[in-house]
């Protein structure tokens, strides 16, 4: 499925809401990954935060496997921010890569640590222009559909 | 080779808590400052500058304070470190002093929250963490639960943090609460960022702190003698971006932070009496005390329960009642944990005196970067 672009007349724009963070097709998450030392970065960096290089550092699509580092149910926030959400740290033990995530999928009661997660796609907005943005979050992984 | 100390000539507040609206930021400020200024025995004519810290208070917030006090006219320099930033003033106003820039300065440290905070702080909305959600108690959830889970810490051992600093500021005439609670009431709150309730989160305050500090000219100036209690150092870092899938918990930033203050200041860990200890969550006190090295890794909820942070007890934690039970007006935080070391270095802490406080470490935490290990870590070291 192409996606559409905001030159494209006539049809609804879809973009990620930033620039370089998610590939919508397939959906992935994109970081940067260290040619010298292997380090995987999320979000993607201009440098390397483990061995500080500032060359080779070459774009990665990163997996969509992760498992529940650890998670809270937050009940109160902000206004503009519905609450209960789950808001995790979800590591990608494939890439080496922590992230900070919302997940859903089951009741946030339900939700244990080392649960498997799967990244997903998820509305996030309209652009100034008209745009529909794209982000991110996680879902829990139904049983039977361990990676 | 450390900058020469600042001492602490004059200590002010005005007390924290939820003040009516006309009690503006430019009035706590003026008011802190006038109780600095007197304490010290000095006039603003004594004063070479201001140094202000705050978040909220808006553009140059220190020269509309200046304006209202007497101290227009005068350098005045504004500093942003979330909730480091009364600290990073302090630190600024250290540098000018031993550079003999200035001689006397005041540091003023200020928030009004209560007419425009709603629901918590978060991160700046440029930041990733924000767009996905992250607001700052929900990062303390996070970090609580994989604590117990890591640690075999108990709820009961976090919350005891609360419980600890609310009894402290019962002897505070300046804290936001002056009432002690019970265990059950903070296991039993109002959840806010699970497993954490809203007794284990630091009220949205307003208050104003401001010391009035100097170098040995500026002593003579003010015609002070007999022991001053000093600003050592303060240290200063930032979190670093992390990589890998480590301890959720290992306070490296506070590790760092900690290891400033002890090279610049000449002052060891085992040489700290007590701590004010940036507690704006029940276990951020304790797992910033593991990284600073003062309690060891993984036993700072058992330390809690035991008493040993608590007054009488071997490292005395917040006596001041911290920004649990003190309150957090984000900005004024790290100048009202200065005053509170120079009452305790003094011995004029009243019913909160820690016995014999010779050595004291105030640590502030300001701010989260999607990413990394915190916003900005300060620590000041100061002696009598």
């Amino acid at each position: 499925m192409p996606t559409t672009t905001a030159e494209s007349p006539g049809t609804r724009a879809v973009r990620p809401f930033r620039d370089g963070l998610v590939a919508l097709d397939p959906p992935r998450l994109l970081g940067s990954r260290c040619a010298a030392c292997g380090t995987t970065a999320f979000p993607p960096r201009e440098f390397c935060p483990s061995c500080r290089a500032v060359e080779h550092i070459d774009k990665a699509e990163l997996a969509t496997a992760g498992r529940i580092h650890s998670f809270t149910i937050v009940r109160q926030a902000p206004p503009g921010m519905p609450v209960p959400y789950v808001l995790a740290w979800v590591d990608l033990p494939d890439d080496g890569v922590r992230l900070l995530t919302t997940v859903v999928g089951t009741q946030p009661e339900e939700v244990e640590l080392d649960q498997p997660v799967e990244l997903e796609l998820t509305p996030f907005g309209t652009a100034d222009d008209g745009a529909s943005l794209m982000g991110f979050r996680f879902r829990v992984t139904t049983r039977g559909e361990t990676r | 080779m450390s900058p020469a100390p600042a001492f602490v000539a004059g200590a002010g507040m005005i007390r924290f808590g939820k003040h009516p609206v006309d009690v503006t930021l430019e009035r706590m400020g003026v008011g802190a400052a006038r109780a600095a200024l007197a304490d010290a025995g000095a006039d603003l004519a004594d004063v070479d500058g201001l140094y202000m810290g705050h978040v909220f208070g808006g553009p140059v917030a220190g020269q509309r304070i200046g304006a209202q006090l007497g101290l227009d006219g005068k350098p005045v320099s504004n500093h942003e470190n979330y909730c480091a930033s009364g600290a990073t003033a302090i630190r600024e106003a250290w540098v000018a002093l031993a550079a003999g820039l200035h001689d006397v300065v005041l540091v003023i440290g200020v928030e009004k929250m209560t007419d425009r905070i709603v629901g918590g702080v978060r991160p700046d909305p440029g930041d990733l963490d924000a767009a996905v959600g992250y607001v700052m108690a929900a990062g303390h959830g996070m970090s609580a639960r994989r604590y117990m889970a890591d640690h075999g810490a108990t709820r009961e051992q976090i919350a005891a943090v609360a419980v600890k600093n609310h009894a402290h500021s019962v002897h505070n005439p300046f804290a936001h609460y002056q009432k002690p609670i019970s265990l059950e009431e903070v296991l039993g709150a109002r959840p806010i960022a699970e497993p954490l309730g809203l007794l284990d989160c630091s009220p949205i305050s307003d208050g104003a702190a401001a010391v009035l500090l100097c170098n040995r000219a500026g002593l003579r100036r003010l015609g002070l003698s007999g022991p001053v209690p000093r600003i050592l150092a303060v240290g200063l870092v930032s979190g670093f971006v992390q990589t890998g899938l480590g301890d959720l918990n290992a306070e490296d930033v506070s590790r760092r932070a900690g290891e400033e203050a002890w090279t610049l200041s000449g002052v060891g860990p085992g040489e700290i009496d007590l701590v004010e200890m940036h507690d704006c969550f029940t276990i951020a006190e304790i797992v910033r005390l593991e990284g600073l090295g003062l309690v060891p890794r993984g036993q700072g909820g058992e330390w809690t329960a035991a008493g040993h942070t608590a007054l009488g007890g071997q490292l005395p934690v917040n006596p001041s009642g911290g920004l649990l039970s003190r309150g957090h007006p984000v900005g004024a935080t790290g100048t009202a944990q200065v005053c509170e070391l120079t009452w305790q270095l003094r011995g004029t802490a009243g019913g909160r005196q820690v016995d014999g406080a010779r050595t004291a470490l105030a640590y502030c935490k300001g701010g989260s970067v999607n990413g990394t290990d915190g916003g900005s870590v300060s620590t000041v070291v100061m002696t009598r």
